[in-house]
């Protein structure tokens, strides 16, 4: 049996940066077809299996947004996707709910860059099944006495106060939300909460659960988010219920 | 060259206005009591002479057909105020002085028909009194003494000159304080003005010359605003073009082999990205969409920015301080505390960020460095964009010179401002002062 081969999409009006966007990422062992605009995309989508999309946001016609969001509405709603946008869009908008992107990159980035955002997405979209991916469909996520808004990345008392989560505890609360009542291993919390920055990021998981207990305002002896699971890993013991955009 | 002279001329425009007001009333007031002290010594003076003209020979007259015994009885009831008689010769004393004693005399005269040898003294200046003596037909002698006065001021009337004098000053601090209460929050509005015109315009409200006056600083910020507007957003449009051909180019370098020129190539154009990035950025801090603010716990908001610093291994610490909440737009905020971070990375390698709440319950977050600091004289002009103080430092540390002034503006944004101070034994303060905070009674952070 061959080795699969990652197979992206990339969907650049440019055609230059296509190509060398193409080259760089044949030399590094993917499979890449290019598309001009959201004709072409649609053109290759209905004909072969994709892994991953590339997408400029900026493009003349359909821009990258919108094709994105139509692409989360429609039946390729599976496929990751990574944003190519300039830095005046807002970035947290093209990875929140409304847009649905996996990550993006900021122009102008370099090739190396992009690449580690491709393989980091794809393997976060291996080690999810999709029917276990709770968080991406709602904005508001209620477990204990807290809110979670995915979008700002900010956790909400009672009292509608925010408090503000680095990335690192964002994505391991995520982590921990998707699969609640289930015991994480620290190699699989590892993997799921490294994010935009996995060269850089190697903080031990227990510093990051413990600062994360810490902002829930869990203790070591009353643990009523993040059990701990001698030997085995942490468990999100609460239950978790998704509010609607405006609850 | 003359010297002005120095008067103790007030210098606030009420002072002044209270002062010109407060004399000018006060002098008219005496005018008018000056006046009428006048007049009342003019009619007091008419009624004695008139009086005198018809009592004094009806006296004279009685005094003539009694015994000197009877004299004496009488002598009590014909006392008048200004004047009585007494049956002696008058005292010893100069001849008189003024002319109203000698108009008395010439009256007296007058109406006893010049029958008697009329013999005036005047006794005493002050008080004036004289006396004015003659000889009856049986020779007894008679003497007027003559002591002119005032109707007698009546006991209260000093108390309601004061308190007339109060009620003035009164309406005069309360006119004052009218006229330029509306020009001082005319000032204070102006200084609040933000140019870009991000903020609610002046209220064009309060007395008509002050609303014209607040009519044409909204006008003239309005143009001030378009104004900076276009530059910006010119500014915005070149640097938005720019990164495609940017990116083109950053893509065609990493594929070509590596060489020593390679290198070089890629940090120039990482340097011209940084700085379309930046010039993207500053263009629309002026600008910024902020959308709906959120009360945000400030300690919990600076220990996930610090966090974020944390997990890419920079070495940024969270030093204890306050508790507050604040109504605030995070996204702004945050940009705002990255911005002074990353200068503090650039310039001293390391940054300590803290919370202070004052007395007031005014927030201030400070990024705090060991770094070289800012000498005084460049402490405003580094906010200013493309100012760099020492090149070639920023620009191996990749900055652009425009981190701070993003950070300037933004902070004004969120109504706030941005201070820079040099620490005591070395390193920059930068302090992001924001708004009243709801404070959590206090507590400090353990």
């Amino acid at each position: 049996m061959t080795p699969h081969t990652d197979h992206i999409l990339v969907v650049d009006d440019d055609a230059d940066i296509r190509q060398l966007l193409g080259d760089y990422l044949r030399r590094n062992g993917l499979r890449v077809t290019q598309a001009a605009d959201g004709r072409d995309m649609r053109a290759v989508l209905e004909t072969s299996d994709v892994d991953l999309i590339v997408l400029d946001v900026m493009m003349p016609g359909e821009d990258g947004l919108s094709l994105c969001r139509n692409l989360r509405a429609g039946k390729h709603r599976a496929i990751p996707v990574v944003m190519l946008t300039a830095r005046d869009e807002e970035t947290d908008r093209i990875v929140g709910l409304e847009m649905g992107a996996d990550d993006y990159v900021v122009k102008p980035f370099s090739s190396r860059e992009l690449l580690a955002r491709i393989t980091a997405v794809l393997r976060r979209a291996r080690m999810l099944p999709p029917n276990l991916q709770v968080s991406e469909a709602a904005r508001l996520i209620r477990f204990g006495q807290w809110r979670l808004d995915t979008s700002a990345r900010h956790l909400l008392d009672e009292a509608g106060t925010a408090y503000p989560l680095s990335g690192g505890e964002f994505r391991l609360l995520r982590v921990f939300i998707d699969h609640p009542q289930r015991v994480l291993s620290r190699d699989q919390l590892l993997n799921l909460t490294r994010g935009r920055d996995a060269e850089l990021f190697d903080r031990s998981i227990d510093l990051l659960v413990s600062r994360l207990r810490q902002r829930l305002g869990d203790d070591a002896r009353e643990q009523t988010f993040i059990k701990t699971v001698r030997s085995e890993g942490y468990v999100f013991s609460q239950p978790v219920v998704l509010l609607g955009e405006d609850a | 060259m003359t010297a002005q002279p120095h008067w103790p001329w007030p210098r606030t425009l009420g002072a002044r206005l209270l002062l010109i007001l407060a004399a000018g009333m006060l002098l008219a007031h005496g005018l008018s009591f000056a006046l009428l002290f006048y007049e009342r010594a003019m009619a007091t003076r008419s009624m004695m002479l008139s009086n005198m003209e018809d009592d004094v020979p009806l006296s004279v007259a009685l005094l003539e057909h009694l015994t000197p015994g009877e004299r004496i009885q009488w002598l009590p009831r014909l006392e008048r105020r200004t004047y009585r008689y007494l049956l002696r010769p008058a005292q010893p004393g100069t001849a008189l002085a003024s002319d109203r004693a000698r108009q008395v005399v010439a009256l007296v005269d007058d109406a006893l028909a010049h029958r008697y040898a009329l013999r005036p003294r005047a006794v005493s200046a002050v008080p004036e009194r004289y006396e004015v003596e003659l000889t009856l037909s049986d020779g007894q002698p008679l003497t007027i003494e003559v002591t002119p006065s005032l109707l007698p001021i009546a006991q209260w009337l000093p108390w309601v000159l004061a308190a007339q004098v109060v009620v003035l000053l009164a309406c005069v601090w309360l006119a004052v304080r009218l006229a330029t209460r509306p020009l001082v929050r005319l000032a204070e509005a102006a200084d609040r003005l933000d140019v870009a015109g991000q903020d609610a315009a002046i209220a064009e409200q309060g007395p008509r010359e002050v609303a014209t006056a607040a009519r044409a600083l909204n006008a003239l910020q309005a143009r001030v605003a378009a104004h900076v507007g276009e530059r910006m957003q010119i500014l915005a449009a070149i640097s938005h073009d720019l990164q495609t051909p940017i990116t083109r180019l950053r893509l065609r370098i990493e594929s070509l082999e590596e060489t020593p020129a390679h290198a070089r190539l890629l940090d120039d154009v990482t340097q011209l990205g940084h700085l379309v990035r930046e010039g993207i950025d500053y263009a629309r801090s002026a600008n910024v969409a902020l959308g709906t603010p959120v009360q945000l716990d400030l300690p919990a908001f600076l220990d996930s920015v610090v966090g974020d610093y944390q997990d890419i291994g920079k070495p940024v610490e969270r030093v204890p301080g306050d508790r507050a909440t604040l109504q605030t737009h995070p996204p702004v905020l945050r940009r705002i505390v990255q911005n002074l971070i990353d200068n503090a990375l650039a310039y001293a390698g390391s940054a300590e960020v803290g919370l202070t709440v004052d007395a007031q319950g005014r927030a201030t977050i400070e990024v705090l460095d060991r770094g070289p600091g800012i000498p005084e004289a460049s402490m405003a002009a580094v906010l200013q964009p493309f100012h760099r103080l020492e090149p070639s430092r920023g620009r191996a540390s990749g900055g652009t010179g425009l981190g701070l002034a993003i950070a300037e503006q933004l902070s004004r944004t969120l109504g706030g401002r941005l201070r820079l101070s040099n620490r005591a034994g070395g390193g920059l303060c930068a302090g992001v002062e924001l708004g009243a905070a709801a404070g959590d009674e206090g507590g400090k952070r353990a």
